[in-house]
């Protein structure tokens, strides 16, 4: 077993989601703001208490509307940071980057911040927004790419071309995040169920997917604190600790196109990890309470079911199909483990994983109202797609 | 820079045109798809890189390849941006190349129903106009559709 000193020696103490909204009418720095200053007090701190802070506005992001690390210090006046970067934008990479900070020694608590914001490239309500006139979305390709969101659709197509999976099995993906979504008062989605015929008879975007198929764009913050466990002992909540948090490249990276194959990409690299380090469900999705599994486009939880082993290579069809619980209308692995208990962000709202760790953290709190998975003591999340940004993450309650 | 160079640059103002790809678009004008190839290892990359991915040799330059490959998969766009010879719904293609393993080129197939753009249909290059300037496109190559399987 490699080692993993870090493992459980960092506790999310602090966290804050505002509402998704798909009609917002306020700024990425006012949202950010308002989510960072909710988990500082939700953390029992104050602002001299944060010495690190780590963003999701860095280079790689494809949402270019920054409030990054030295606006969001000024913003905020947090007098005594020794520790900033602006960081990757799917959500496991700042979190990696402040733990490493805090175990390193470099800082003490960190706030970790990510934000989504429409833009023009995706949202016709943020096209007609005359606030947004300057924002570009993603670069500037040409009809002919199969980059960033193209991409998935691409491979989507050669996994459904290589192995003879129904439509309807990435119709349970979205339907199971739907019914998860209408217990959540976050989510931008969460008024109205999703039944198999609208998913069948939606309007395709890209074939063979629809809009259904990939995730809802919103404008959202999230806010998170981490510091040490010994000290995470002494604040207000029970602390979530991070057992382990991972991240993977394949060789090809970015360059989607030159796969070689669905055999091997970023998935495989973070799974390659989590079995190093024994992670905590990986084996046995028992061992597990819920499993959040990234759906940033469905045919992306149906690689995750396979990677993980917890099904075989081309059987994530007929595995989600063993899973789907008809009564409640979503999955239950094992009959008992739900997955995304937020709505996901096909229905809560396209976070890029944010809005998973908020939810596996107020879980494990036992704060989740209406929607709480019972004494819930261990979270899986498998993060991330298969090209730049594959990760995963465990958090334990601290007393299991 | 030469006149080939300043050529390209001016006819793909729409590209993003840099040292390391700008041969790419010298073949485009020249009606020959030209991908970077490695002199040392004689291995083919794409897209454009100024350092051979393979062996790490800068001894890189762009050579024309042979045009003929079979669809590895494809996608049909419903909606997207305004482009000059892009009409909606729009098949988009992935390429294997034959003359490397794995070597890909994102382009389109022309005058063929999207029923038969499947995976494993052969292909050859072809060139249109966007812009007044070549473009490469591919089309199903109907001497070798019985010959290749995916
Ligand atoms: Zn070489």
């Amino acid at each position: 077993m490699s080692r993993n000193r870090i493992k459980d020696q960092i506790a999310i103490v602090g966290v804050s989601s505002l509402p998704r909204t798909r009609d917002g009418n306020r700024t990425a720095r006012s949202l950010v703001a308002e989510a960072c200053v909710q988990a500082i007090r939700d953390a029992g701190l104050k602002r001299e208490d944060i010495d690190g802070i780590v963003s999701s506005a860095g280079p790689g992001h494809w949402l270019i509307v920054p409030p990054g690390v030295t606006e969001m210090t000024a913003t905020l006046r947090l007098p005594n940071i020794t520790y900033l970067n602006d960081g990757m934008g799917v959500v496991v990479s700042p979190l990696i980057d402040a733990m490493n900070a805090i175990f390193s020694g470099a800082c003490e608590t960190v706030l970790v911040y990510h934000y989504n914001y429409r833009t023009p490239f995706n949202s016709k309500l943020a096209a007609e927004d005359p606030f947004r006139r300057g924002f570009r979305g993603y670069d500037d390709y040409p009809a002919e790419n199969v980059k960033n969101a193209t991409a998935y659709t691409a491979w989507c197509a050669r996994y459904m071309h290589e192995n003879n999976v129904p439509r309807e099995a990435l119709g349970r993906v979205a339907i199971n995040d739907r019914t998860n979504a209408l217990r959540n008062p976050l989510a931008a989605m969460g008024s109205k169920p999703l039944t198999m015929e609208d998913y069948l008879n939606a309007r395709m975007v890209r074939d063979p997917l629809t809009m259904f198929d990939m995730d809802l764009p919103v404008d959202a913050a999230d806010a998170f604190i981490l510091t040490t466990a010994e000290r995470a002992r002494d604040l207000p909540h029970t602390p979530v600790l991070i057992s382990h948090a991972v991240q993977g490249l394949c060789e090809t990276a970015s360059d989607e196109d030159q796969l070689a194959s669905l055999a091997h990409h970023g998935q495989d690299v973070v799974v390659r990890q989590l079995k190093q380090k024994g992670a905590r469900g990986l084996a046995d999705v028992n061992d597990t309470d819920i499993a959040m599994i990234y759906d940033g486009f469905t045919f992306i939880s149906l690689s995750w079911y396979e990677k993980l082993g917890w099904c075989g290579p081309g059987e994530a069809g007929a595995f989600i199909e063993q899973n789907w619980n008809a009564q409640q209308n979503r999955l239950l692995l094992n009959g008992r483990i739900p997955v995304n208990t937020n709505g996901g962000m096909l229905s809560e709202g396209g976070t890029q994983g944010a809005g998973f760790v908020r939810e596996a953290v107020v879980q494990l709190r036992g704060d989740a109202g209406e929607r709480q998975v019972p004494d819930a003591k261990s979270v899986f999340l498998a993060n991330g797609g298969f090209f730049y940004n594959s990760q995963a993450a465990v958090f334990r309650r601290d007393d299991s | 820079m030469n006149a080939t160079q300043a050529e390209a640059l001016a006819r793909y103002s729409h590209r993003a045109i840099d040292q390391d790809n700008i041969g790419l678009y010298e073949g485009w004008l020249a009606h020959e798809l030209r991908l970077n190839k490695c002199a040392d290892c004689g291995k083919w990359h794409e897209p454009a890189r100024a350092i051979c991915p393979s062996c790490w040799s800068m001894n890189v330059a762009p050579a024309p390849v042979s045009g003929r490959g079979t669809v590895y998969l494809a996608i049909l766009l419903r909606q997207g941006r305004e482009e000059e010879g892009v009409t909606y719904p729009y098949p988009v293609a992935l390429i294997e190349l034959e003359d490397q393993p794995g070597l890909r080129y994102t382009s389109t197939v022309i005058d063929a129903a999207w029923e038969d753009i499947k995976p494993g249909t052969p292909v050859k290059l072809d060139w249109t106009e966007r812009n007044r300037a070549p473009f490469p496109v591919f089309r199903i190559d109907q001497t070798r559709i019985n010959e290749v399987k995916s």
